[in-house]
Formats: structure tokens, C-alpha cells, sequence
């Protein structure tokens, strides 16, 4: 009985029962919701929240009060960037691309050598990082749309690919098996984890620890940054705050998955499954017609029911 | 005229007696001395009558009357003041504000009375005038002072709850020389108020220049109570020691001498750095160099900076022929050295992991790993965990299913994968049951009759005297005395360890 309990305790579990018990309810609510067609439309939006969530996941997991506020001031410009080396032509989509990552690896350079080097906690490091990005998008593009999608990126994004299913799904599960053999059969992985959860000793150990911390940093602005790229093919064109809503919502993808705002517990797969919900809920509140504060409410409410159903052991502490 | 009075105290946590039987009668007017060594019950005892410890039996009387002291509010009620040798202050605080925390002056019963409170700051203040050196000043931060300074603000903070019965717990441990005289003025100022007064100190000349009696705690119980006047060192130490002092370590367990054919694993010159100073030995190869002492007179912190965790002001460390200047773990790591603390909780357990990832970390660095394959290091780990008898029912469990003993034995297998050549151990064994203690010593000494040089120190001195080959005892931060062959007696190392550094 304690075991069924525990199983069914865990974040995973619950995320899966939670994802197909509100797919019911979409349905039930408005017919087509949970349609093939559909559903595809969702594991888009969910794969361009779940890349950004996976930086976020690394960070949080190395501990020391880790997170990242500034995805989305990096995915906004990361989105722009693109649509301006591209312009339109697939073939500026090579480029863009390593534009883009190298964009999101400065930024995480620097948000990593604030935190290890200047000891400036990541909340505030990465926060400060947040307002410097959004005053240099408005600088640079004064807020009106600008750069076009490659077709071929926009292809990617929103067209069956292979099996029928869009590029970015292939990609995002690419990624999830990746941050899966990462974490668990990597010296790399199992570090993120020791750091996490003991510094102290890690470092006893000989784990470099300021060189892991920043990394994991640069990692957080990579994800962010493909995500921006991937964003400006879903809506075609870019503008200065296309990404402000990553930021929070890549933080509750990751909680919602059971991984714990105190480091050194959880993984990437229940991140995934916590995204998956998050555009689940949100698509149904937009169906029902329930506005913005509504909606914002019902976040919250889910946030701390979710986290009381998972116990206090993996209660969020920061 | 007897102030405070207690008879048969006792104290048991589980199934430890930490306290046997306590007896003590400290008179009005008396500074009383508490002598015992590490872990033998006196700060038992001291936490009974502060009311941070209830006992289990015991009578306890002041002013010839019985009373029950059921917490540290109703101690001070009763007027019992302690220092408190773990500093007990509010770093973002002034000077002022900590000394009369305790019972801080009210006004309209609301408001802190400014006024008053600096006045009375400035009582106790005025009392280290001119000894507590630049920078202290009773609006001065105590985050901002030195040690020594916190300490005397430690010490006002006690004189300030004006209590009758007065219980120091080392309080001398950071002071300098002029600040122990002061000090000691203050000490015999208070007796001649009749208060009475409990001083713990594990200095000789100390107890000799301020108290009046002593009394001796050994393995948990009040041996008898002396007229300091009337002994000497020599007599206290033996009564500490017990029966069979004087007896050398049994030679069955650690041979004297290490056939020295092998070569030197460390040798260590003139090294000095928070903490310790100027301190030189080497260490053979197979041979146990062992650390004695009172606890915190520089061992950990010696071993610390040796393995790149603290810091280095002078000197030079030479591992085989070369410097080893480690500036950070993971550098003496791969030079070869190892570390295992008894701070496992800090040092040592990465909570929540698998056991598996807690054994591999140091592999991962010496062989270079990259990706971690669990059934290539499932038989690499396997082998030094049962090397130890190390119990436990999956390698994938966390380590925090395991007893203090078994994580201990943990952290210790993840040196046995890839061989060592210095192991520096800093209190091993401190928390851990007998049977591991036993294991962990039976592989210390294998390692070293495998060509380990071992450093090792240990807050007990059974544990020193029963493995290492040579004993350096440490005293203030430095080398005060080394212990060879027949010489390694618990009386030596108790004598060594109480002179004045």
C-alpha cells in the first residue's frame, strides 16, 4: 500500500494522470480538443516551452539557489537575431543558428561568471541580466516586429516532417533523450547532481565547481536560445518581447515535473511531462474564454496543489 | 558558604551515559575548575546547570535550597549566567546591542530605552578598556571584529546578566596574553562580590593563576575535588588520565619504527596558515603519523590547507620530490593526495545520491572519465566497499539509508578505487559506532602496510595510541611535542597536550 502510495507520489505519475485527465476535460468542454491535429498543435507550443525548460532544469538542479530569470530576455533575442541574419532565406539559417548560440552562451557566460565570481545570487544575477536584455531589444528594434523566417525554419516548425509529426517534436525528443543520458551516464551529469545537492563535498571531491556552475549557466542560454530560433519559425516573425512569457512559465514546467527549487533532485523527463501540462491548462483556460488575471490565478492554484500532492520531501524550497 | 550544589546528576543519550555521575559544590566567593578530557562529560555537566540539558536523575540546590531548572529562561531566573564557548552572537548587531541583548532596557513598554542600553553597554565595555584593541567600539558591528574581540564580546555579554553563579567555557581559547590578565582582574573581582564561579580551561597555568579548587571528570563521572593550591600538574593530569596512564602502547598494535627503506610520502617544512604555524615533519611511506592534542589547536586546519582546502601563508609541502601547492582539492586530488573528514555531513556525503555516486567522484577525476557506465563501475565500485564490510542492500539506494558507520565506510571507498599515495584523515571516526571504527583502523593499517604514508588525527587518544607509529602533539597551532617508541603514553600525550603552548 505505502509503495502504491509512493508511486503514485511521483511527480511523473501524477504529471502523466494530470495531462490525460485535462485533455478529457478539454474535450468535454469543446469537441476537437484533444484531436490528433490538435494535440500536435499543443507538443508544438509544449516543445518550445519544454527546450527553454531544459537550460532552466540544469540550473535549478546544480543548486546554490539556482534559476535563471533571463530565458526569456534571451529567447526574444535570440528570435530577433535570427530573423535577421535569415531574412526570409533558408539559406541564412546556418548561420542564424550559431549567431543565436553564441548570443545565448555569452549571456549564460555572463550570468555564470556574476553568480561564481562576483557571488551575486543567481536570482539577482539573472534577473539584472533580464532587464538588460529587455532594454537592449527595445534599443535595437524599438519594439516593432522585424526579420522574417526562413520558409525552411518555419517548415521545421509547423509542417509533418517525418511520420507526419513536425520537426521541432523530433527535435524536442532529441533533446529530452540527450539531457536523459546527460544527467544519468555522464561524470558530467552525476557532478550537476553532487553539486547540487552537497557543494561543499563535491568540491572536497575535486568537482570544479565554478567552471560546472558556469556552464550549466551557458547550457541555460543555448536551450534559450535555439527555443527563440525555433519561436520565430512558429510565428514567422519576431518582436521584442515575443519571449517574455518563458521565463516564469520554464520555471513552473520544471517544478511541476518534481524537481526541486533547492537543487540536486529531479530530471528532465518530468519537466517534459510538467510543459506538456502547463500548454495543456493554458489552452483550455483560452478555450473556456477565462481572461489573463483568471488565468494567472489558475496557475498559482495548480502551482501549490501540485506542490502539496508532492509531498513535503520535495517541497519548494528555496 | 555553598552557592551551588549538585549531587548524582546523571545523563544518558540512548544508550551512551554521557554524564554518570556528576558531583560538585561550588562556594561563594570560589573560581572552580572543571578538568576533564574531550568527551568525558564536563560540557554534560555545564549544560545541566545552563538549563540546555535536563538530567535523568540528580539533585541540584542553590543557596542550600533544591530547585529544578527546566530550561535556560528558568536558569537565568535562577541565576546562572554562561558564556557559551560556540560564539552566541548577532554578527549584524553592534557591540552594544549583543552585550544587552539578554534583557535589553524597555521603555513605555515598547520601545528599546537607547539610553539606558548604552549605559549599561558601557559598564562592561569600560572593564577591557584599552586591551580590546583597534576597532572595538560599542557601536562597532560584531560581524566586523576579529576573533578575540567577539570572544570578550562574549564575555561582557555573560557579566552582563549580573548572575550570581557564572559558568565560563573556555573563554580564553582567542585571547591574547594582556586580555587573559584583564580577564583574570574581572575574575577575582567577582569573587570578591561572592559569586560563584565555574571555569573551564585546558590550560595549566591558567587554572593555576585563577582557581581556587578543580574538580576531575573522567569517562563521565566526578573523580574528587582538589585545592589547586595544594597540588600540582603532574597529580591533576594523572587523575585525568586514570589507572593506566603511564603504560606505553601496547606494541602489538603500531610498531614504533617503519622500515624506512621505502622513501619519504610527504614531507612538510616550516608551513604555517590560519590556524597553525611553522609546523614541519615527513612521513614515511607505510608509516601512521599521528596528530594528538586538544581539539582545534591546528590539526584540521593543517590537514585542510595540506589538501588545498585552506590557506597557505608560508612554507612548502613536497609530495615524493616535488611541491605540492595545492590550490584546490581537485589539485591535490590528482597529485595523489586524499582527505577523509569526520564532518561528513560537510565534507564528505553527497545527500540524497545513490551510494554508487558517492563512491565514484574521485575515479571520475583520476582516470578522467567522461561518460559513466554503472555496470563498468558497479565492478570497480563493489570490491572497495566490501574491502570495508560495508553493509548495504543496493549500490543504487541513496547513501542516506545507510548508519553514520556505513557512509562513513562509503566515503571512504571512493579513495580505494584509484590507490592514494598520502591519506589524511581528520577525525575519522568522530560519530560512528565501534564495530566500524574497528574496520575503518583495520584498513587504515592495511593501506599503510601497502606504502600509505597516513596522517592521521583523532580526538581520541585510544584511537592514536593503539595505531600511530610517531605522535606529534599539537599545541596553540604548532608542534609542541613529538612522541616516539616507548614514550607513546596517555599520560605523555595528556602532559603534552595541557602545558601552556
Amino acid at each position: 500500500m505505502t509503495r502504491i502510495l509512493t508511486f503514485v507520489r511521483e511527480p511523473l505519475i501524477i504529471a502523466l494522470v494530470l495531462i490525460a485527465a485535462l485533455l478529457y476535460l478539454g474535450e468535454m468542454l469543446s469537441p476537437g480538443f484533444a484531436s490528433g491535429g490538435q494535440v500536435l498543435r499543443l507538443l508544438i507550443v509544449a516543445s518550445l516551452l519544454g527546450i527553454v525548460a531544459a537550460g532552466q532544469n540544469v540550473v535549478i538542479l546544480g543548486g546554490r539557489e539556482g534559476i535563471d530569470l533571463s530565458v526569456g530576455g534571451v529567447v526574444s533575442l535570440s528570435a530577433i537575431i535570427a530573423g535577421n541574419v535569415m531574412n526570409g532565406a533558408d539559406g541564412g539559417i546556418v548561420p542564424a543558428i550559431l549567431a543565436c548560440l553564441a548570443a545565448g552562451a555569452f549571456f549564460g557566460l555572463l550570468n555564470g561568471l556574476g553568480v561564481t565570481l562576483l557571488r551575486i545570487p543567481p536570482l539577482v544575477m539573472t534577473l539584472g541580466m533580464l532587464g538588460v536584455l529587455q532594454g537592449l531589444l527595445v534599443v535595437i528594434r524599438m519594439g516593432i516586429p522585424s526579420g522574417r523566417a526562413a520558409p525552411g525554419l518555419s517548415g521545421f516548425v509547423t509542417q509533418p516532417f517525418f511520420f507526419g509529426i513536425p520537426g521541432i517534436i523530433w527535435l524536442w525528443i532529441a533533446i529530452g533523450v540527450l539531457m536523459a543520458f546527460m544527467l544519468h551516464r555522464t561524470v558530467f551529469g552525476h557532478r550537476i547532481y553532487a553539486i547540487g545537492s552537497n557543494e561543499h563535498a563535491a568540491y572536497m571531491a575535486g568537482v570544479p565547481v565554478r567552471l560546472m556552475r558556469i556552464a550549466l549557466f551557458m547550457i541555460s542560454g543555448m536551450f534559450a536560445a535555439i527555443a527563440g530560433m525555433c519561436l520565430l519559425g512558429y510565428s514567422g516573425s519576431s518582436f521584442a518581447n515575443v519571449g517574455e512569457q518563458y521565463t516564469l512559465s520554464s520555471i513552473i514546467a520544471v517544478v511541476f515535473g518534481g524537481t526541486s527549487l533547492a537543487g540536486g533532485k529531479g530530471g528532465y523527463t518530468g519537466t517534459m511531462a510538467g510543459a506538456i501540462l502547463l500548454v495543456i491548462l493554458q489552452s483550455i483556460l483560452t478555450t473556456v474564454n477565462i481572461d489573463e488575471s483568471g488565468r494567472q490565478m489558475v496557475f498559482g492554484a495548480t502551482l501549490l496543489l501540485l506542490m502539496m500532492f508532492y509531498g513535503r520531501g520535495r517541497a519548494m524550497r528555496a | 558558604m555553598s552557592k551551588l550544589k549538585l549531587s548524582g546528576v546523571s545523563k544518558a543519550y540512548g544508550a551512551t551515559l554521557a554524564l554518570r555521575r556528576g558531583d560538585l559544590e561550588v562556594m561563594a566567593g570560589e573560581v572552580h575548575v572543571l578538568m576533564g578530557s574531550n568527551g568525558s562529560g564536563k560540557s554534560t555537566l555545564c549544560k545541566i546547570i545552563a538549563g540546555s540539558v535536563r538530567p535523568d536523575a540528580g539533585k541540584i540546590l542553590i543557596d542550600n535550597r533544591p530547585i529544578t531548572i527546566t530550561g535556560p529562561r528558568s536558569a537565568r531566573g535562577h541565576g546562572i549566567g554562561i558564556f557559551y564557548q560556540e560564539l552566541s552572537l548577532a554578527a549584524h548587531r553592534s557591540v552594544e546591542e549583543n552585550i544587552c541583548l539578554a534583557a535589553l532596557p524597555i521603555k513605555s513598554h515598547l520601545f528599546v530605552d537607547r539610553a539606558l542600553l548604552k549605559q549599561r553597554a558601557a559598564r562592561y565595555i569600560r572593564l577591557f578598556e584599552n586591551v580590546a584593541g583597534e576597532g572595538f567600539s560599542a557601536d562597532a558591528l560584531v560581524g566586523n571584529l576579529r576573533p578575540d574581540q567577539r570572544q570578550l564580546v562574549e564575555i561582557m555579554k555573560a557579566l552582563a546578566s549580573e548572575a550570581p553563579i557564572l559558568i565560563f567555557d573556555e573563554p580564553t581559547s582567542a585571547l591574547d596574553r594582556a586580555q587573559v590578565d584583564r580577564f583574570f582582574e574581572i575574575l577575582r573581582d567577582l569573587k570578591r562580590q561572592d559569586r560563584g564561579i565555574i571555569f573551564i580551561s585546558h590550560r595549566m597555568d591558567e587554572i593555576k593563576a585563577v582557581g581556587d579548587r578543580v574538580t576531575i571528570i573522567r569517562d563521565g563521572e566526578t573523580i574528587t575535588t582538589l585545592n589547586l593550591a595544594e597540588t600540582d600538574a603532574a597529580s591533576v593530569i594523572r587523575l585525568m588520565v586514570g589507572g593506566s596512564g603511564d603504560m606505553p602502547a601496547s606494541q602489538s598494535s603500531a610498531p614504533a619504527v617503519v622500515d624506512l627503506a621505502d622513501g619519504t610520502a610527504m614531507i612538510v617544512h616550516d608551513l604555517s596558515g590560519v590556524g597553525f604555524r611553522n609546523v614541519s615533519f615527513d612521513v614515511a611511506k607505510g608509516e601512521i603519523l599521528g596528530f594528538g592534542g586538544l581539539h582545534g589547536q591546528g590539526q584540521s586546519a593543517l590537514l585542510r590547507a595540506i589538501f588545498g582546502a585552506g590557506s597557505i601563508s608560508s612554507g612548502e609541502v613536497l609530495i615524493g620530490d616535488s611541491r605540492l601547492d595545492a590550490s584546490s582539492p581537485r589539485d591535490a586530488i590528482r597529485r595523489g593526495c586524499a582527505y577523509v573528514s569526520g564532518d561528513r555531513g560537510r565534507d564528505g556525503v553527497i545527500s540524497g545520491r545513490p551510494i554508487i555516486e558517492n563512491v565514484t567522484p574521485i575515479h571520475y577525476l583520476r582516470d578522467r572519465l567522461m561518460i559513466a557506465r554503472p555496470s563498468k563501475l558497479r565492478d570497480k565500485v563493489a570490491p572497495a566497499l566490501e574491502s570495508m564490510h560495508t553493509k548495504f542492500a543496493s549500490l543504487f539506494h541513496p547513501i542516506s539509508s545507510l548508519s553514520g558507520g556505513n557512509q562513513q565506510k562509503v566515503i571512504i571507498a571512493r579513495w580505494l578505487i584509484d590507490r592514494p599515495d598520502v591519506l589524511l584523515l581528520d577525525d575519522p571516526t568522530k560519530g560512528i559506532d565501534l564495530s566500524a571504527k574497528a574496520d575503518l583502523f583495520a584498513l587504515i593499517r592495511q593501506l599503510a602496510a601497502e606504502g600509505l604514508g597516513i596522517l592521521l588525527y583523532s580526538s581520541e587518544d585510544a584511537e592514536l595510541l593503539g595505531n600511530a607509529n610517531r605522535i606529534l602533539v599539537f599545541n596553540g597551532g604548532s608542534v609542541s611535542r613529538e612522541l616516539t617508541g616507548a614514550d607513546r603514553t596517555r599520560y605523555n600525550l595528556y602532559q603534552a597536550a595541557y602545558e601552556a603552548a
